[in-house]
């Protein structure tokens, strides 16, 4: 009987939908670079998940097995749409930002959607779950290559605070900022995370 | 039996190997430190204790072993300092050095179990990290040997030029000492070599328009990084093929890249990425032989 | 006499070490106060045991008689009487029952001359007879009898005078002061196999041997090869390949192959109807102060033969060759009757090796003379892959020990390569 405190960090880390099962690494390692970018796409999947986990709910009851799957895939697809627009239409700047690889959340949300087998507050519950799971570690991985690799921390602007916090100290390492360095952090954070299991298993 | 036969030996043991290859970089380390003075001193002092510190922290942390004794880190280290030029500041040196053997070797497993050499993967990754603090830049060389400004490049193996035709043959002098006692197997550096001159010389010349035949073939191989290259991180055993067929190969693959990329991509550090892309390519060029031996 | 190379590759070249013993004749060993006979000095099972403790036992009476295939009869060195019979570790790990003698009494053979029969007189069954009933043993463990029967009737014989293993010079020894004994032994297991042709194989670099072989050979009309020397030449397939002999068995248009020593227990077997008893053993080494080649009896313990040879303060003693021979801790082990070699090396003749990972130099597989890749064989066992080693080779292992010669990681790999024969045996 594990006690509750111990058992979030555990799933948050140990079963990371990004960290510990490598799923969506395509758009995780190339918004990595900023931590806004991190964070704002993060957000993006975090709204696709409760969405269609929520919708997935009522798919499950009422559709008949084969359509099930295609059905979530454009719920996703909606729902992603949805939040571009959203986003071009309030913060052009930032939606540019992520480019491609908003739309490109859509399969992942496929991927990490829940089945809807459960109840709705069951479907929130674990879409929040991986939602929030998914943006702790992009955001991680997008702090160590901005502050390393870029020698500043991006985050939104608000006010007169321009987001951008600039750094002092030793030189930028280029290769962290650039995809190689988002494979690298992505290879030892997995790394960690798997010996972390097998010393508790 | 406490005891397995054989009961004798021949041929120098693993430390006996890195610690001859070590040894055999001394001529060159001393004429760059002659040429350039105290700071190339520091580079080599910074990337072989970087090189030894890390590998101790990680052997005790997380293997609870103590490697330095097989004298790899060493090695590697030094290889490290020779290959980087000695104006850069301090901590490059111990980033690249601290990337080779945490990186390219501690995460592979260790010795013997990585695919890309050490040396070449520090110096690589901070070649990309830090370009601006790595381009070339004529110095005024500050050592014990009055050496006209113009002359070096600033590069611990003197660049091209007289200077770096002197590091190449102390250089080509050690490896010529690996390969008569054979730690080192000579088809990787002679297929190197051969390659590398043969396209040089004939293909050389057609990017300044001037035909077949009249490469700059002196130039070439007079740059240090060439002969390090060659001699000392191409045939790191580990990382290099097995089996003469493979071996010859390697080296020649070596030597048309690093043609490819002197030549036609201008970098000074051709030699340094050609081995690690050849590094690459190793499992592929054994295919032939592990077949051959699946019966 | 015709000159004929080496066999094709791997292969290593260790330092001889032979000048201290190869040119001091053969000498007889002191007779021990006490021998310790292992019935298990051969590749089968042991042989049952004849004796108890207390009973007389005179010299070269049966104490053991074979069970089964593979086995030979184990006969008394000495005279006396039986102390115990208890188990024993041989040097090779293995564990064997043991008789102990104690000496006492009359030497019934030794001291007696006898006149050689001529065995051209007998048949061919009666002489395997005296084979099995002198209990003859060749080095690999395999009885004479048993394998001259199994080899049928064989085309060719091959005299291995070869020794290609550092230190050891008994066979080279033997064949200088017994090439006519050795030859007639030859001549005997030639008859038995009804072969047509008789080659005596000789390294090149001995000239003393090689002209004993000469003048020997040529009163029986034998052919003799000298070979260049590389070790494992001694082994069987490479020895016949050396020869640019056919790679063929035993059979009808096979061959045979024997050792120099075991043919001189077949000629004193079925000659003077002798059993093996006794044997010549090389004892060498830095730590060992008058080395040599020594005539003792089977049961000797091994410091006895060392303290006669003034031991002092070996860092190894190891019983057989320095390639294959096993290291003894206590020096109670018995001389045998395969052992070729007492060796008791010195700290500077044998340093301490250090054991690293394996750093792909692949200088193993350049010395294996059957084409292996030890190192990839290692890593597969050592990964449990039994099955894709077996897939590369690892049966055509012979254990010689090159690849773990040159190894700079110090790897033991003919004990994993031997391990791995095992499990995949099993």
């Amino acid at each position: 009987m594990k006690s509750r405190s111990g058992e979030f960090p555990r799933r948050l880390w140990g079963e990371n939908p990004l960290v510990a099962y490598l799923v969506g690494l395509c758009p995780a390692l190339a918004v990595s670079n900023r931590v806004a970018n991190a964070l704002l796409l993060a957000a993006v999947m975090l709204f696709a998940l409760l969405g269609t986990g929520i919708a997935s709910v009522a798919l499950e009851r009422l559709l008949p097995p084969r359509l099930r799957l295609p059905a979530r895939l454009l719920l996703a697809s909606a729902l992603v749409s949805a939040a571009q627009r959203f986003l071009w239409a309030l913060a052009p700047t930032l939606g540019a930002g992520l480019g491609i690889y908003l739309p490109l959340l859509a399969v992942n949300c496929l991927l990490l959607g829940s089945a809807g087998a459960g109840s709705v507050a069951e479907g929130v519950l674990e879409a929040a779950g991986r939602g929030a799971a998914f943006a702790a570690a992009l955001a991680s991985i997008a702090l160590v290559r901005e502050v390393l690799g870029a020698g500043r921390i991006t985050l939104f602007p608000v006010g007169h605070f321009s987001g951008v916090v600039s750094l002092r100290g030793l030189p930028p390492a280029r290769v962290l900022a650039a995809a190689p360095g988002a494979f690298f952090l992505l290879a030892y954070a997995s790394a960690l995370v798997r010996r972390r299991k097998r010393r508790v298993a | 039996m406490s005891q397995p036969a054989p009961h004798l030996h021949q041929g120098p043991t693993t430390r006996g190997t890195m610690l001859a290859a070590a040894g055999c970089l001394v001529p060159a380390v001393a004429w760059g430190v002659l040429v350039q003075g105290p700071g190339a001193l520091a580079v080599l002092a910074v990337a072989a204790g970087a090189s030894l510190a890390c590998e101790l922290a990680i052997g005790l942390a997380a293997w609870r072993r103590f490697t330095l004794a097989d004298g790899s880190a060493l090695l590697t280290g030094l290889l490290v300092g020779l290959s980087l030029p000695v104006y850069v500041p301090l901590f490059v040196p111990a980033v690249a050095a601290a990337f080779a053997v945490a990186v390219v070797k501690a995460s592979f497993g260790g010795l013997g179990r990585n695919w890309m050499n050490p040396a070449l993967g520090g110096r690589l990754f901070v070649t990309f990290s830090w370009p601006a603090l790595l381009a070339v830049r004529p110095r005024p060389p500050a050592g014990w040997l009055r050496v006209p400004a113009g002359l070096t490049d600033g590069s611990l193996l003197g660049g091209s030029g007289q200077l770096g035709l002197v590091s190449t043959l102390l250089l080509a002098l050690g490896g010529a000492y690996l390969l008569a006692r054979r730690i080192a197997a000579w088809e990787v550096p002679a297929s190197f070599a051969v390659s590398f001159a043969l396209t040089v010389w004939a293909l050389g010349g057609l990017p300044a328009g001037e035909g077949l035949f009249r490469g700059d073939l002196p130039a070439a191989l007079a740059t240090g990084g060439f002969a390090l290259a060659a001699f000392f991180m191409a045939t790191d055993p580990v990382t290099a093929p097995r089996g003469r067929a493979a071996r010859l190969a390697f080296g020649a693959g070596c030597g048309l890249l690093c043609f490819l990329l002197r030549v036609y991509a201008r970098r000074a550090e051709a030699p340094f990425l050609a081995v690690p892309l050849m590094n690459m390519l190793v499992p592929l060029l054994e295919r032939p032989a592990a077949r051959r031996g699946r019966k | 006499m015709n000159r004929t190379r080496s066999f094709p590759r791997g292969g290593v070249r260790p330092p001889e070490r032979k000048l201290a013993t190869a040119n001091l004749p053969i000498r007889k060993a002191c007779i021990p106060a006490e021998v310790l006979l292992p019935l298990r000095q051969h590749a089968g099972a042991p042989a049952a045991c004849l004796v108890r403790a207390g009973q007389s036992v005179a010299e070269g009476q049966p104490i053991g008689r074979a069970q089964g295939p593979l086995a030979a009869d184990v006969h008394a060195s000495i005279p006396g009487v039986v102390s115990e019979v208890r188990e024993i570790l041989l040097p090779d790990g293995t564990p064997s029952p043991a008789v102990l003698i104690a000496l006492e009494g009359e030497f019934s053979r030794t001291g007696r001359t006898r006149r050689p029969e001529d065995w051209r007189e007998l048949p061919r069954d009666q002489l395997l007879r005296r084979l099995e009933a002198a209990g003859v043993v060749g080095p690999n463990g395999v009885p004479a009898a048993a394998g001259l029967r199994a080899a049928g009737r064989a085309g060719l014989l091959v005299v291995n005078g070869v020794e290609s293993e550092p230190y050891l010079t008994c066979g080279q020894r033997l064949l200088v002061e017994k090439a006519a004994e050795v030859l007639s032994g030859a001549a005997i297991a030639a008859f038995i196999l009804g072969a047509g042709s008789v080659r005596v194989a000789v390294e090149a670099d001995k000239p003393e041997a090689l002209r004993a072989a000469v003048e020997a050979a040529s009163a029986f009309g034998f052919e003799v090869s000298a070979l260049e020397t590389r070790y494992p030449l001694e082994e069987e397939s490479l020895l016949m390949r050396s020869l640019a002999e056919r790679k063929a068995g035993p059979g009808a248009s096979g061959f045979a192959v024997l050792e120099v020593g075991t043919l001189l227990a077949i000629h004193e077997a079925v000659t003077l109807e002798q059993p093996q008893i006794e044997r010549v053993v090389t004892v060498a080494g830095e730590a060992v102060r008058h080395p040599g080649n020594l005539k003792a009896r089977l049961g000797t313990p091994l410091s006895a033969l060392l303290e006669e040879c003034g031991l002092r303060g070996p860092a190894r003693v190891i019983a057989g060759g320095p390639m294959r021979g096993f290291a003894v801790d206590g020096m109670d082990a018995p001389l045998t009757k395969g052992m070729k070699g007492i060796l008791a090396l010195s700290r500077r003749e044998r340093l301490p090796a250090v054991r690293t990972p394996c750093i792909g130099c692949g200088r193993c597989g350049e010395a294996c003379p059957w084409g292996l890749r030890p190192d990839e064989l290692y890593k597969w066992l050592e990964h449990g892959e039994t099955a894709e080693a077996l897939g590369r080779g690892l049966e055509a292992c012979t254990e010689c020990g090159c690849c773990a010669f040159v190894c700079p990681a110090r790897i033991p790999l003919v004990q994993g390569l031997a391990a791995g024969k095992r499990r995949g045996a099993a």
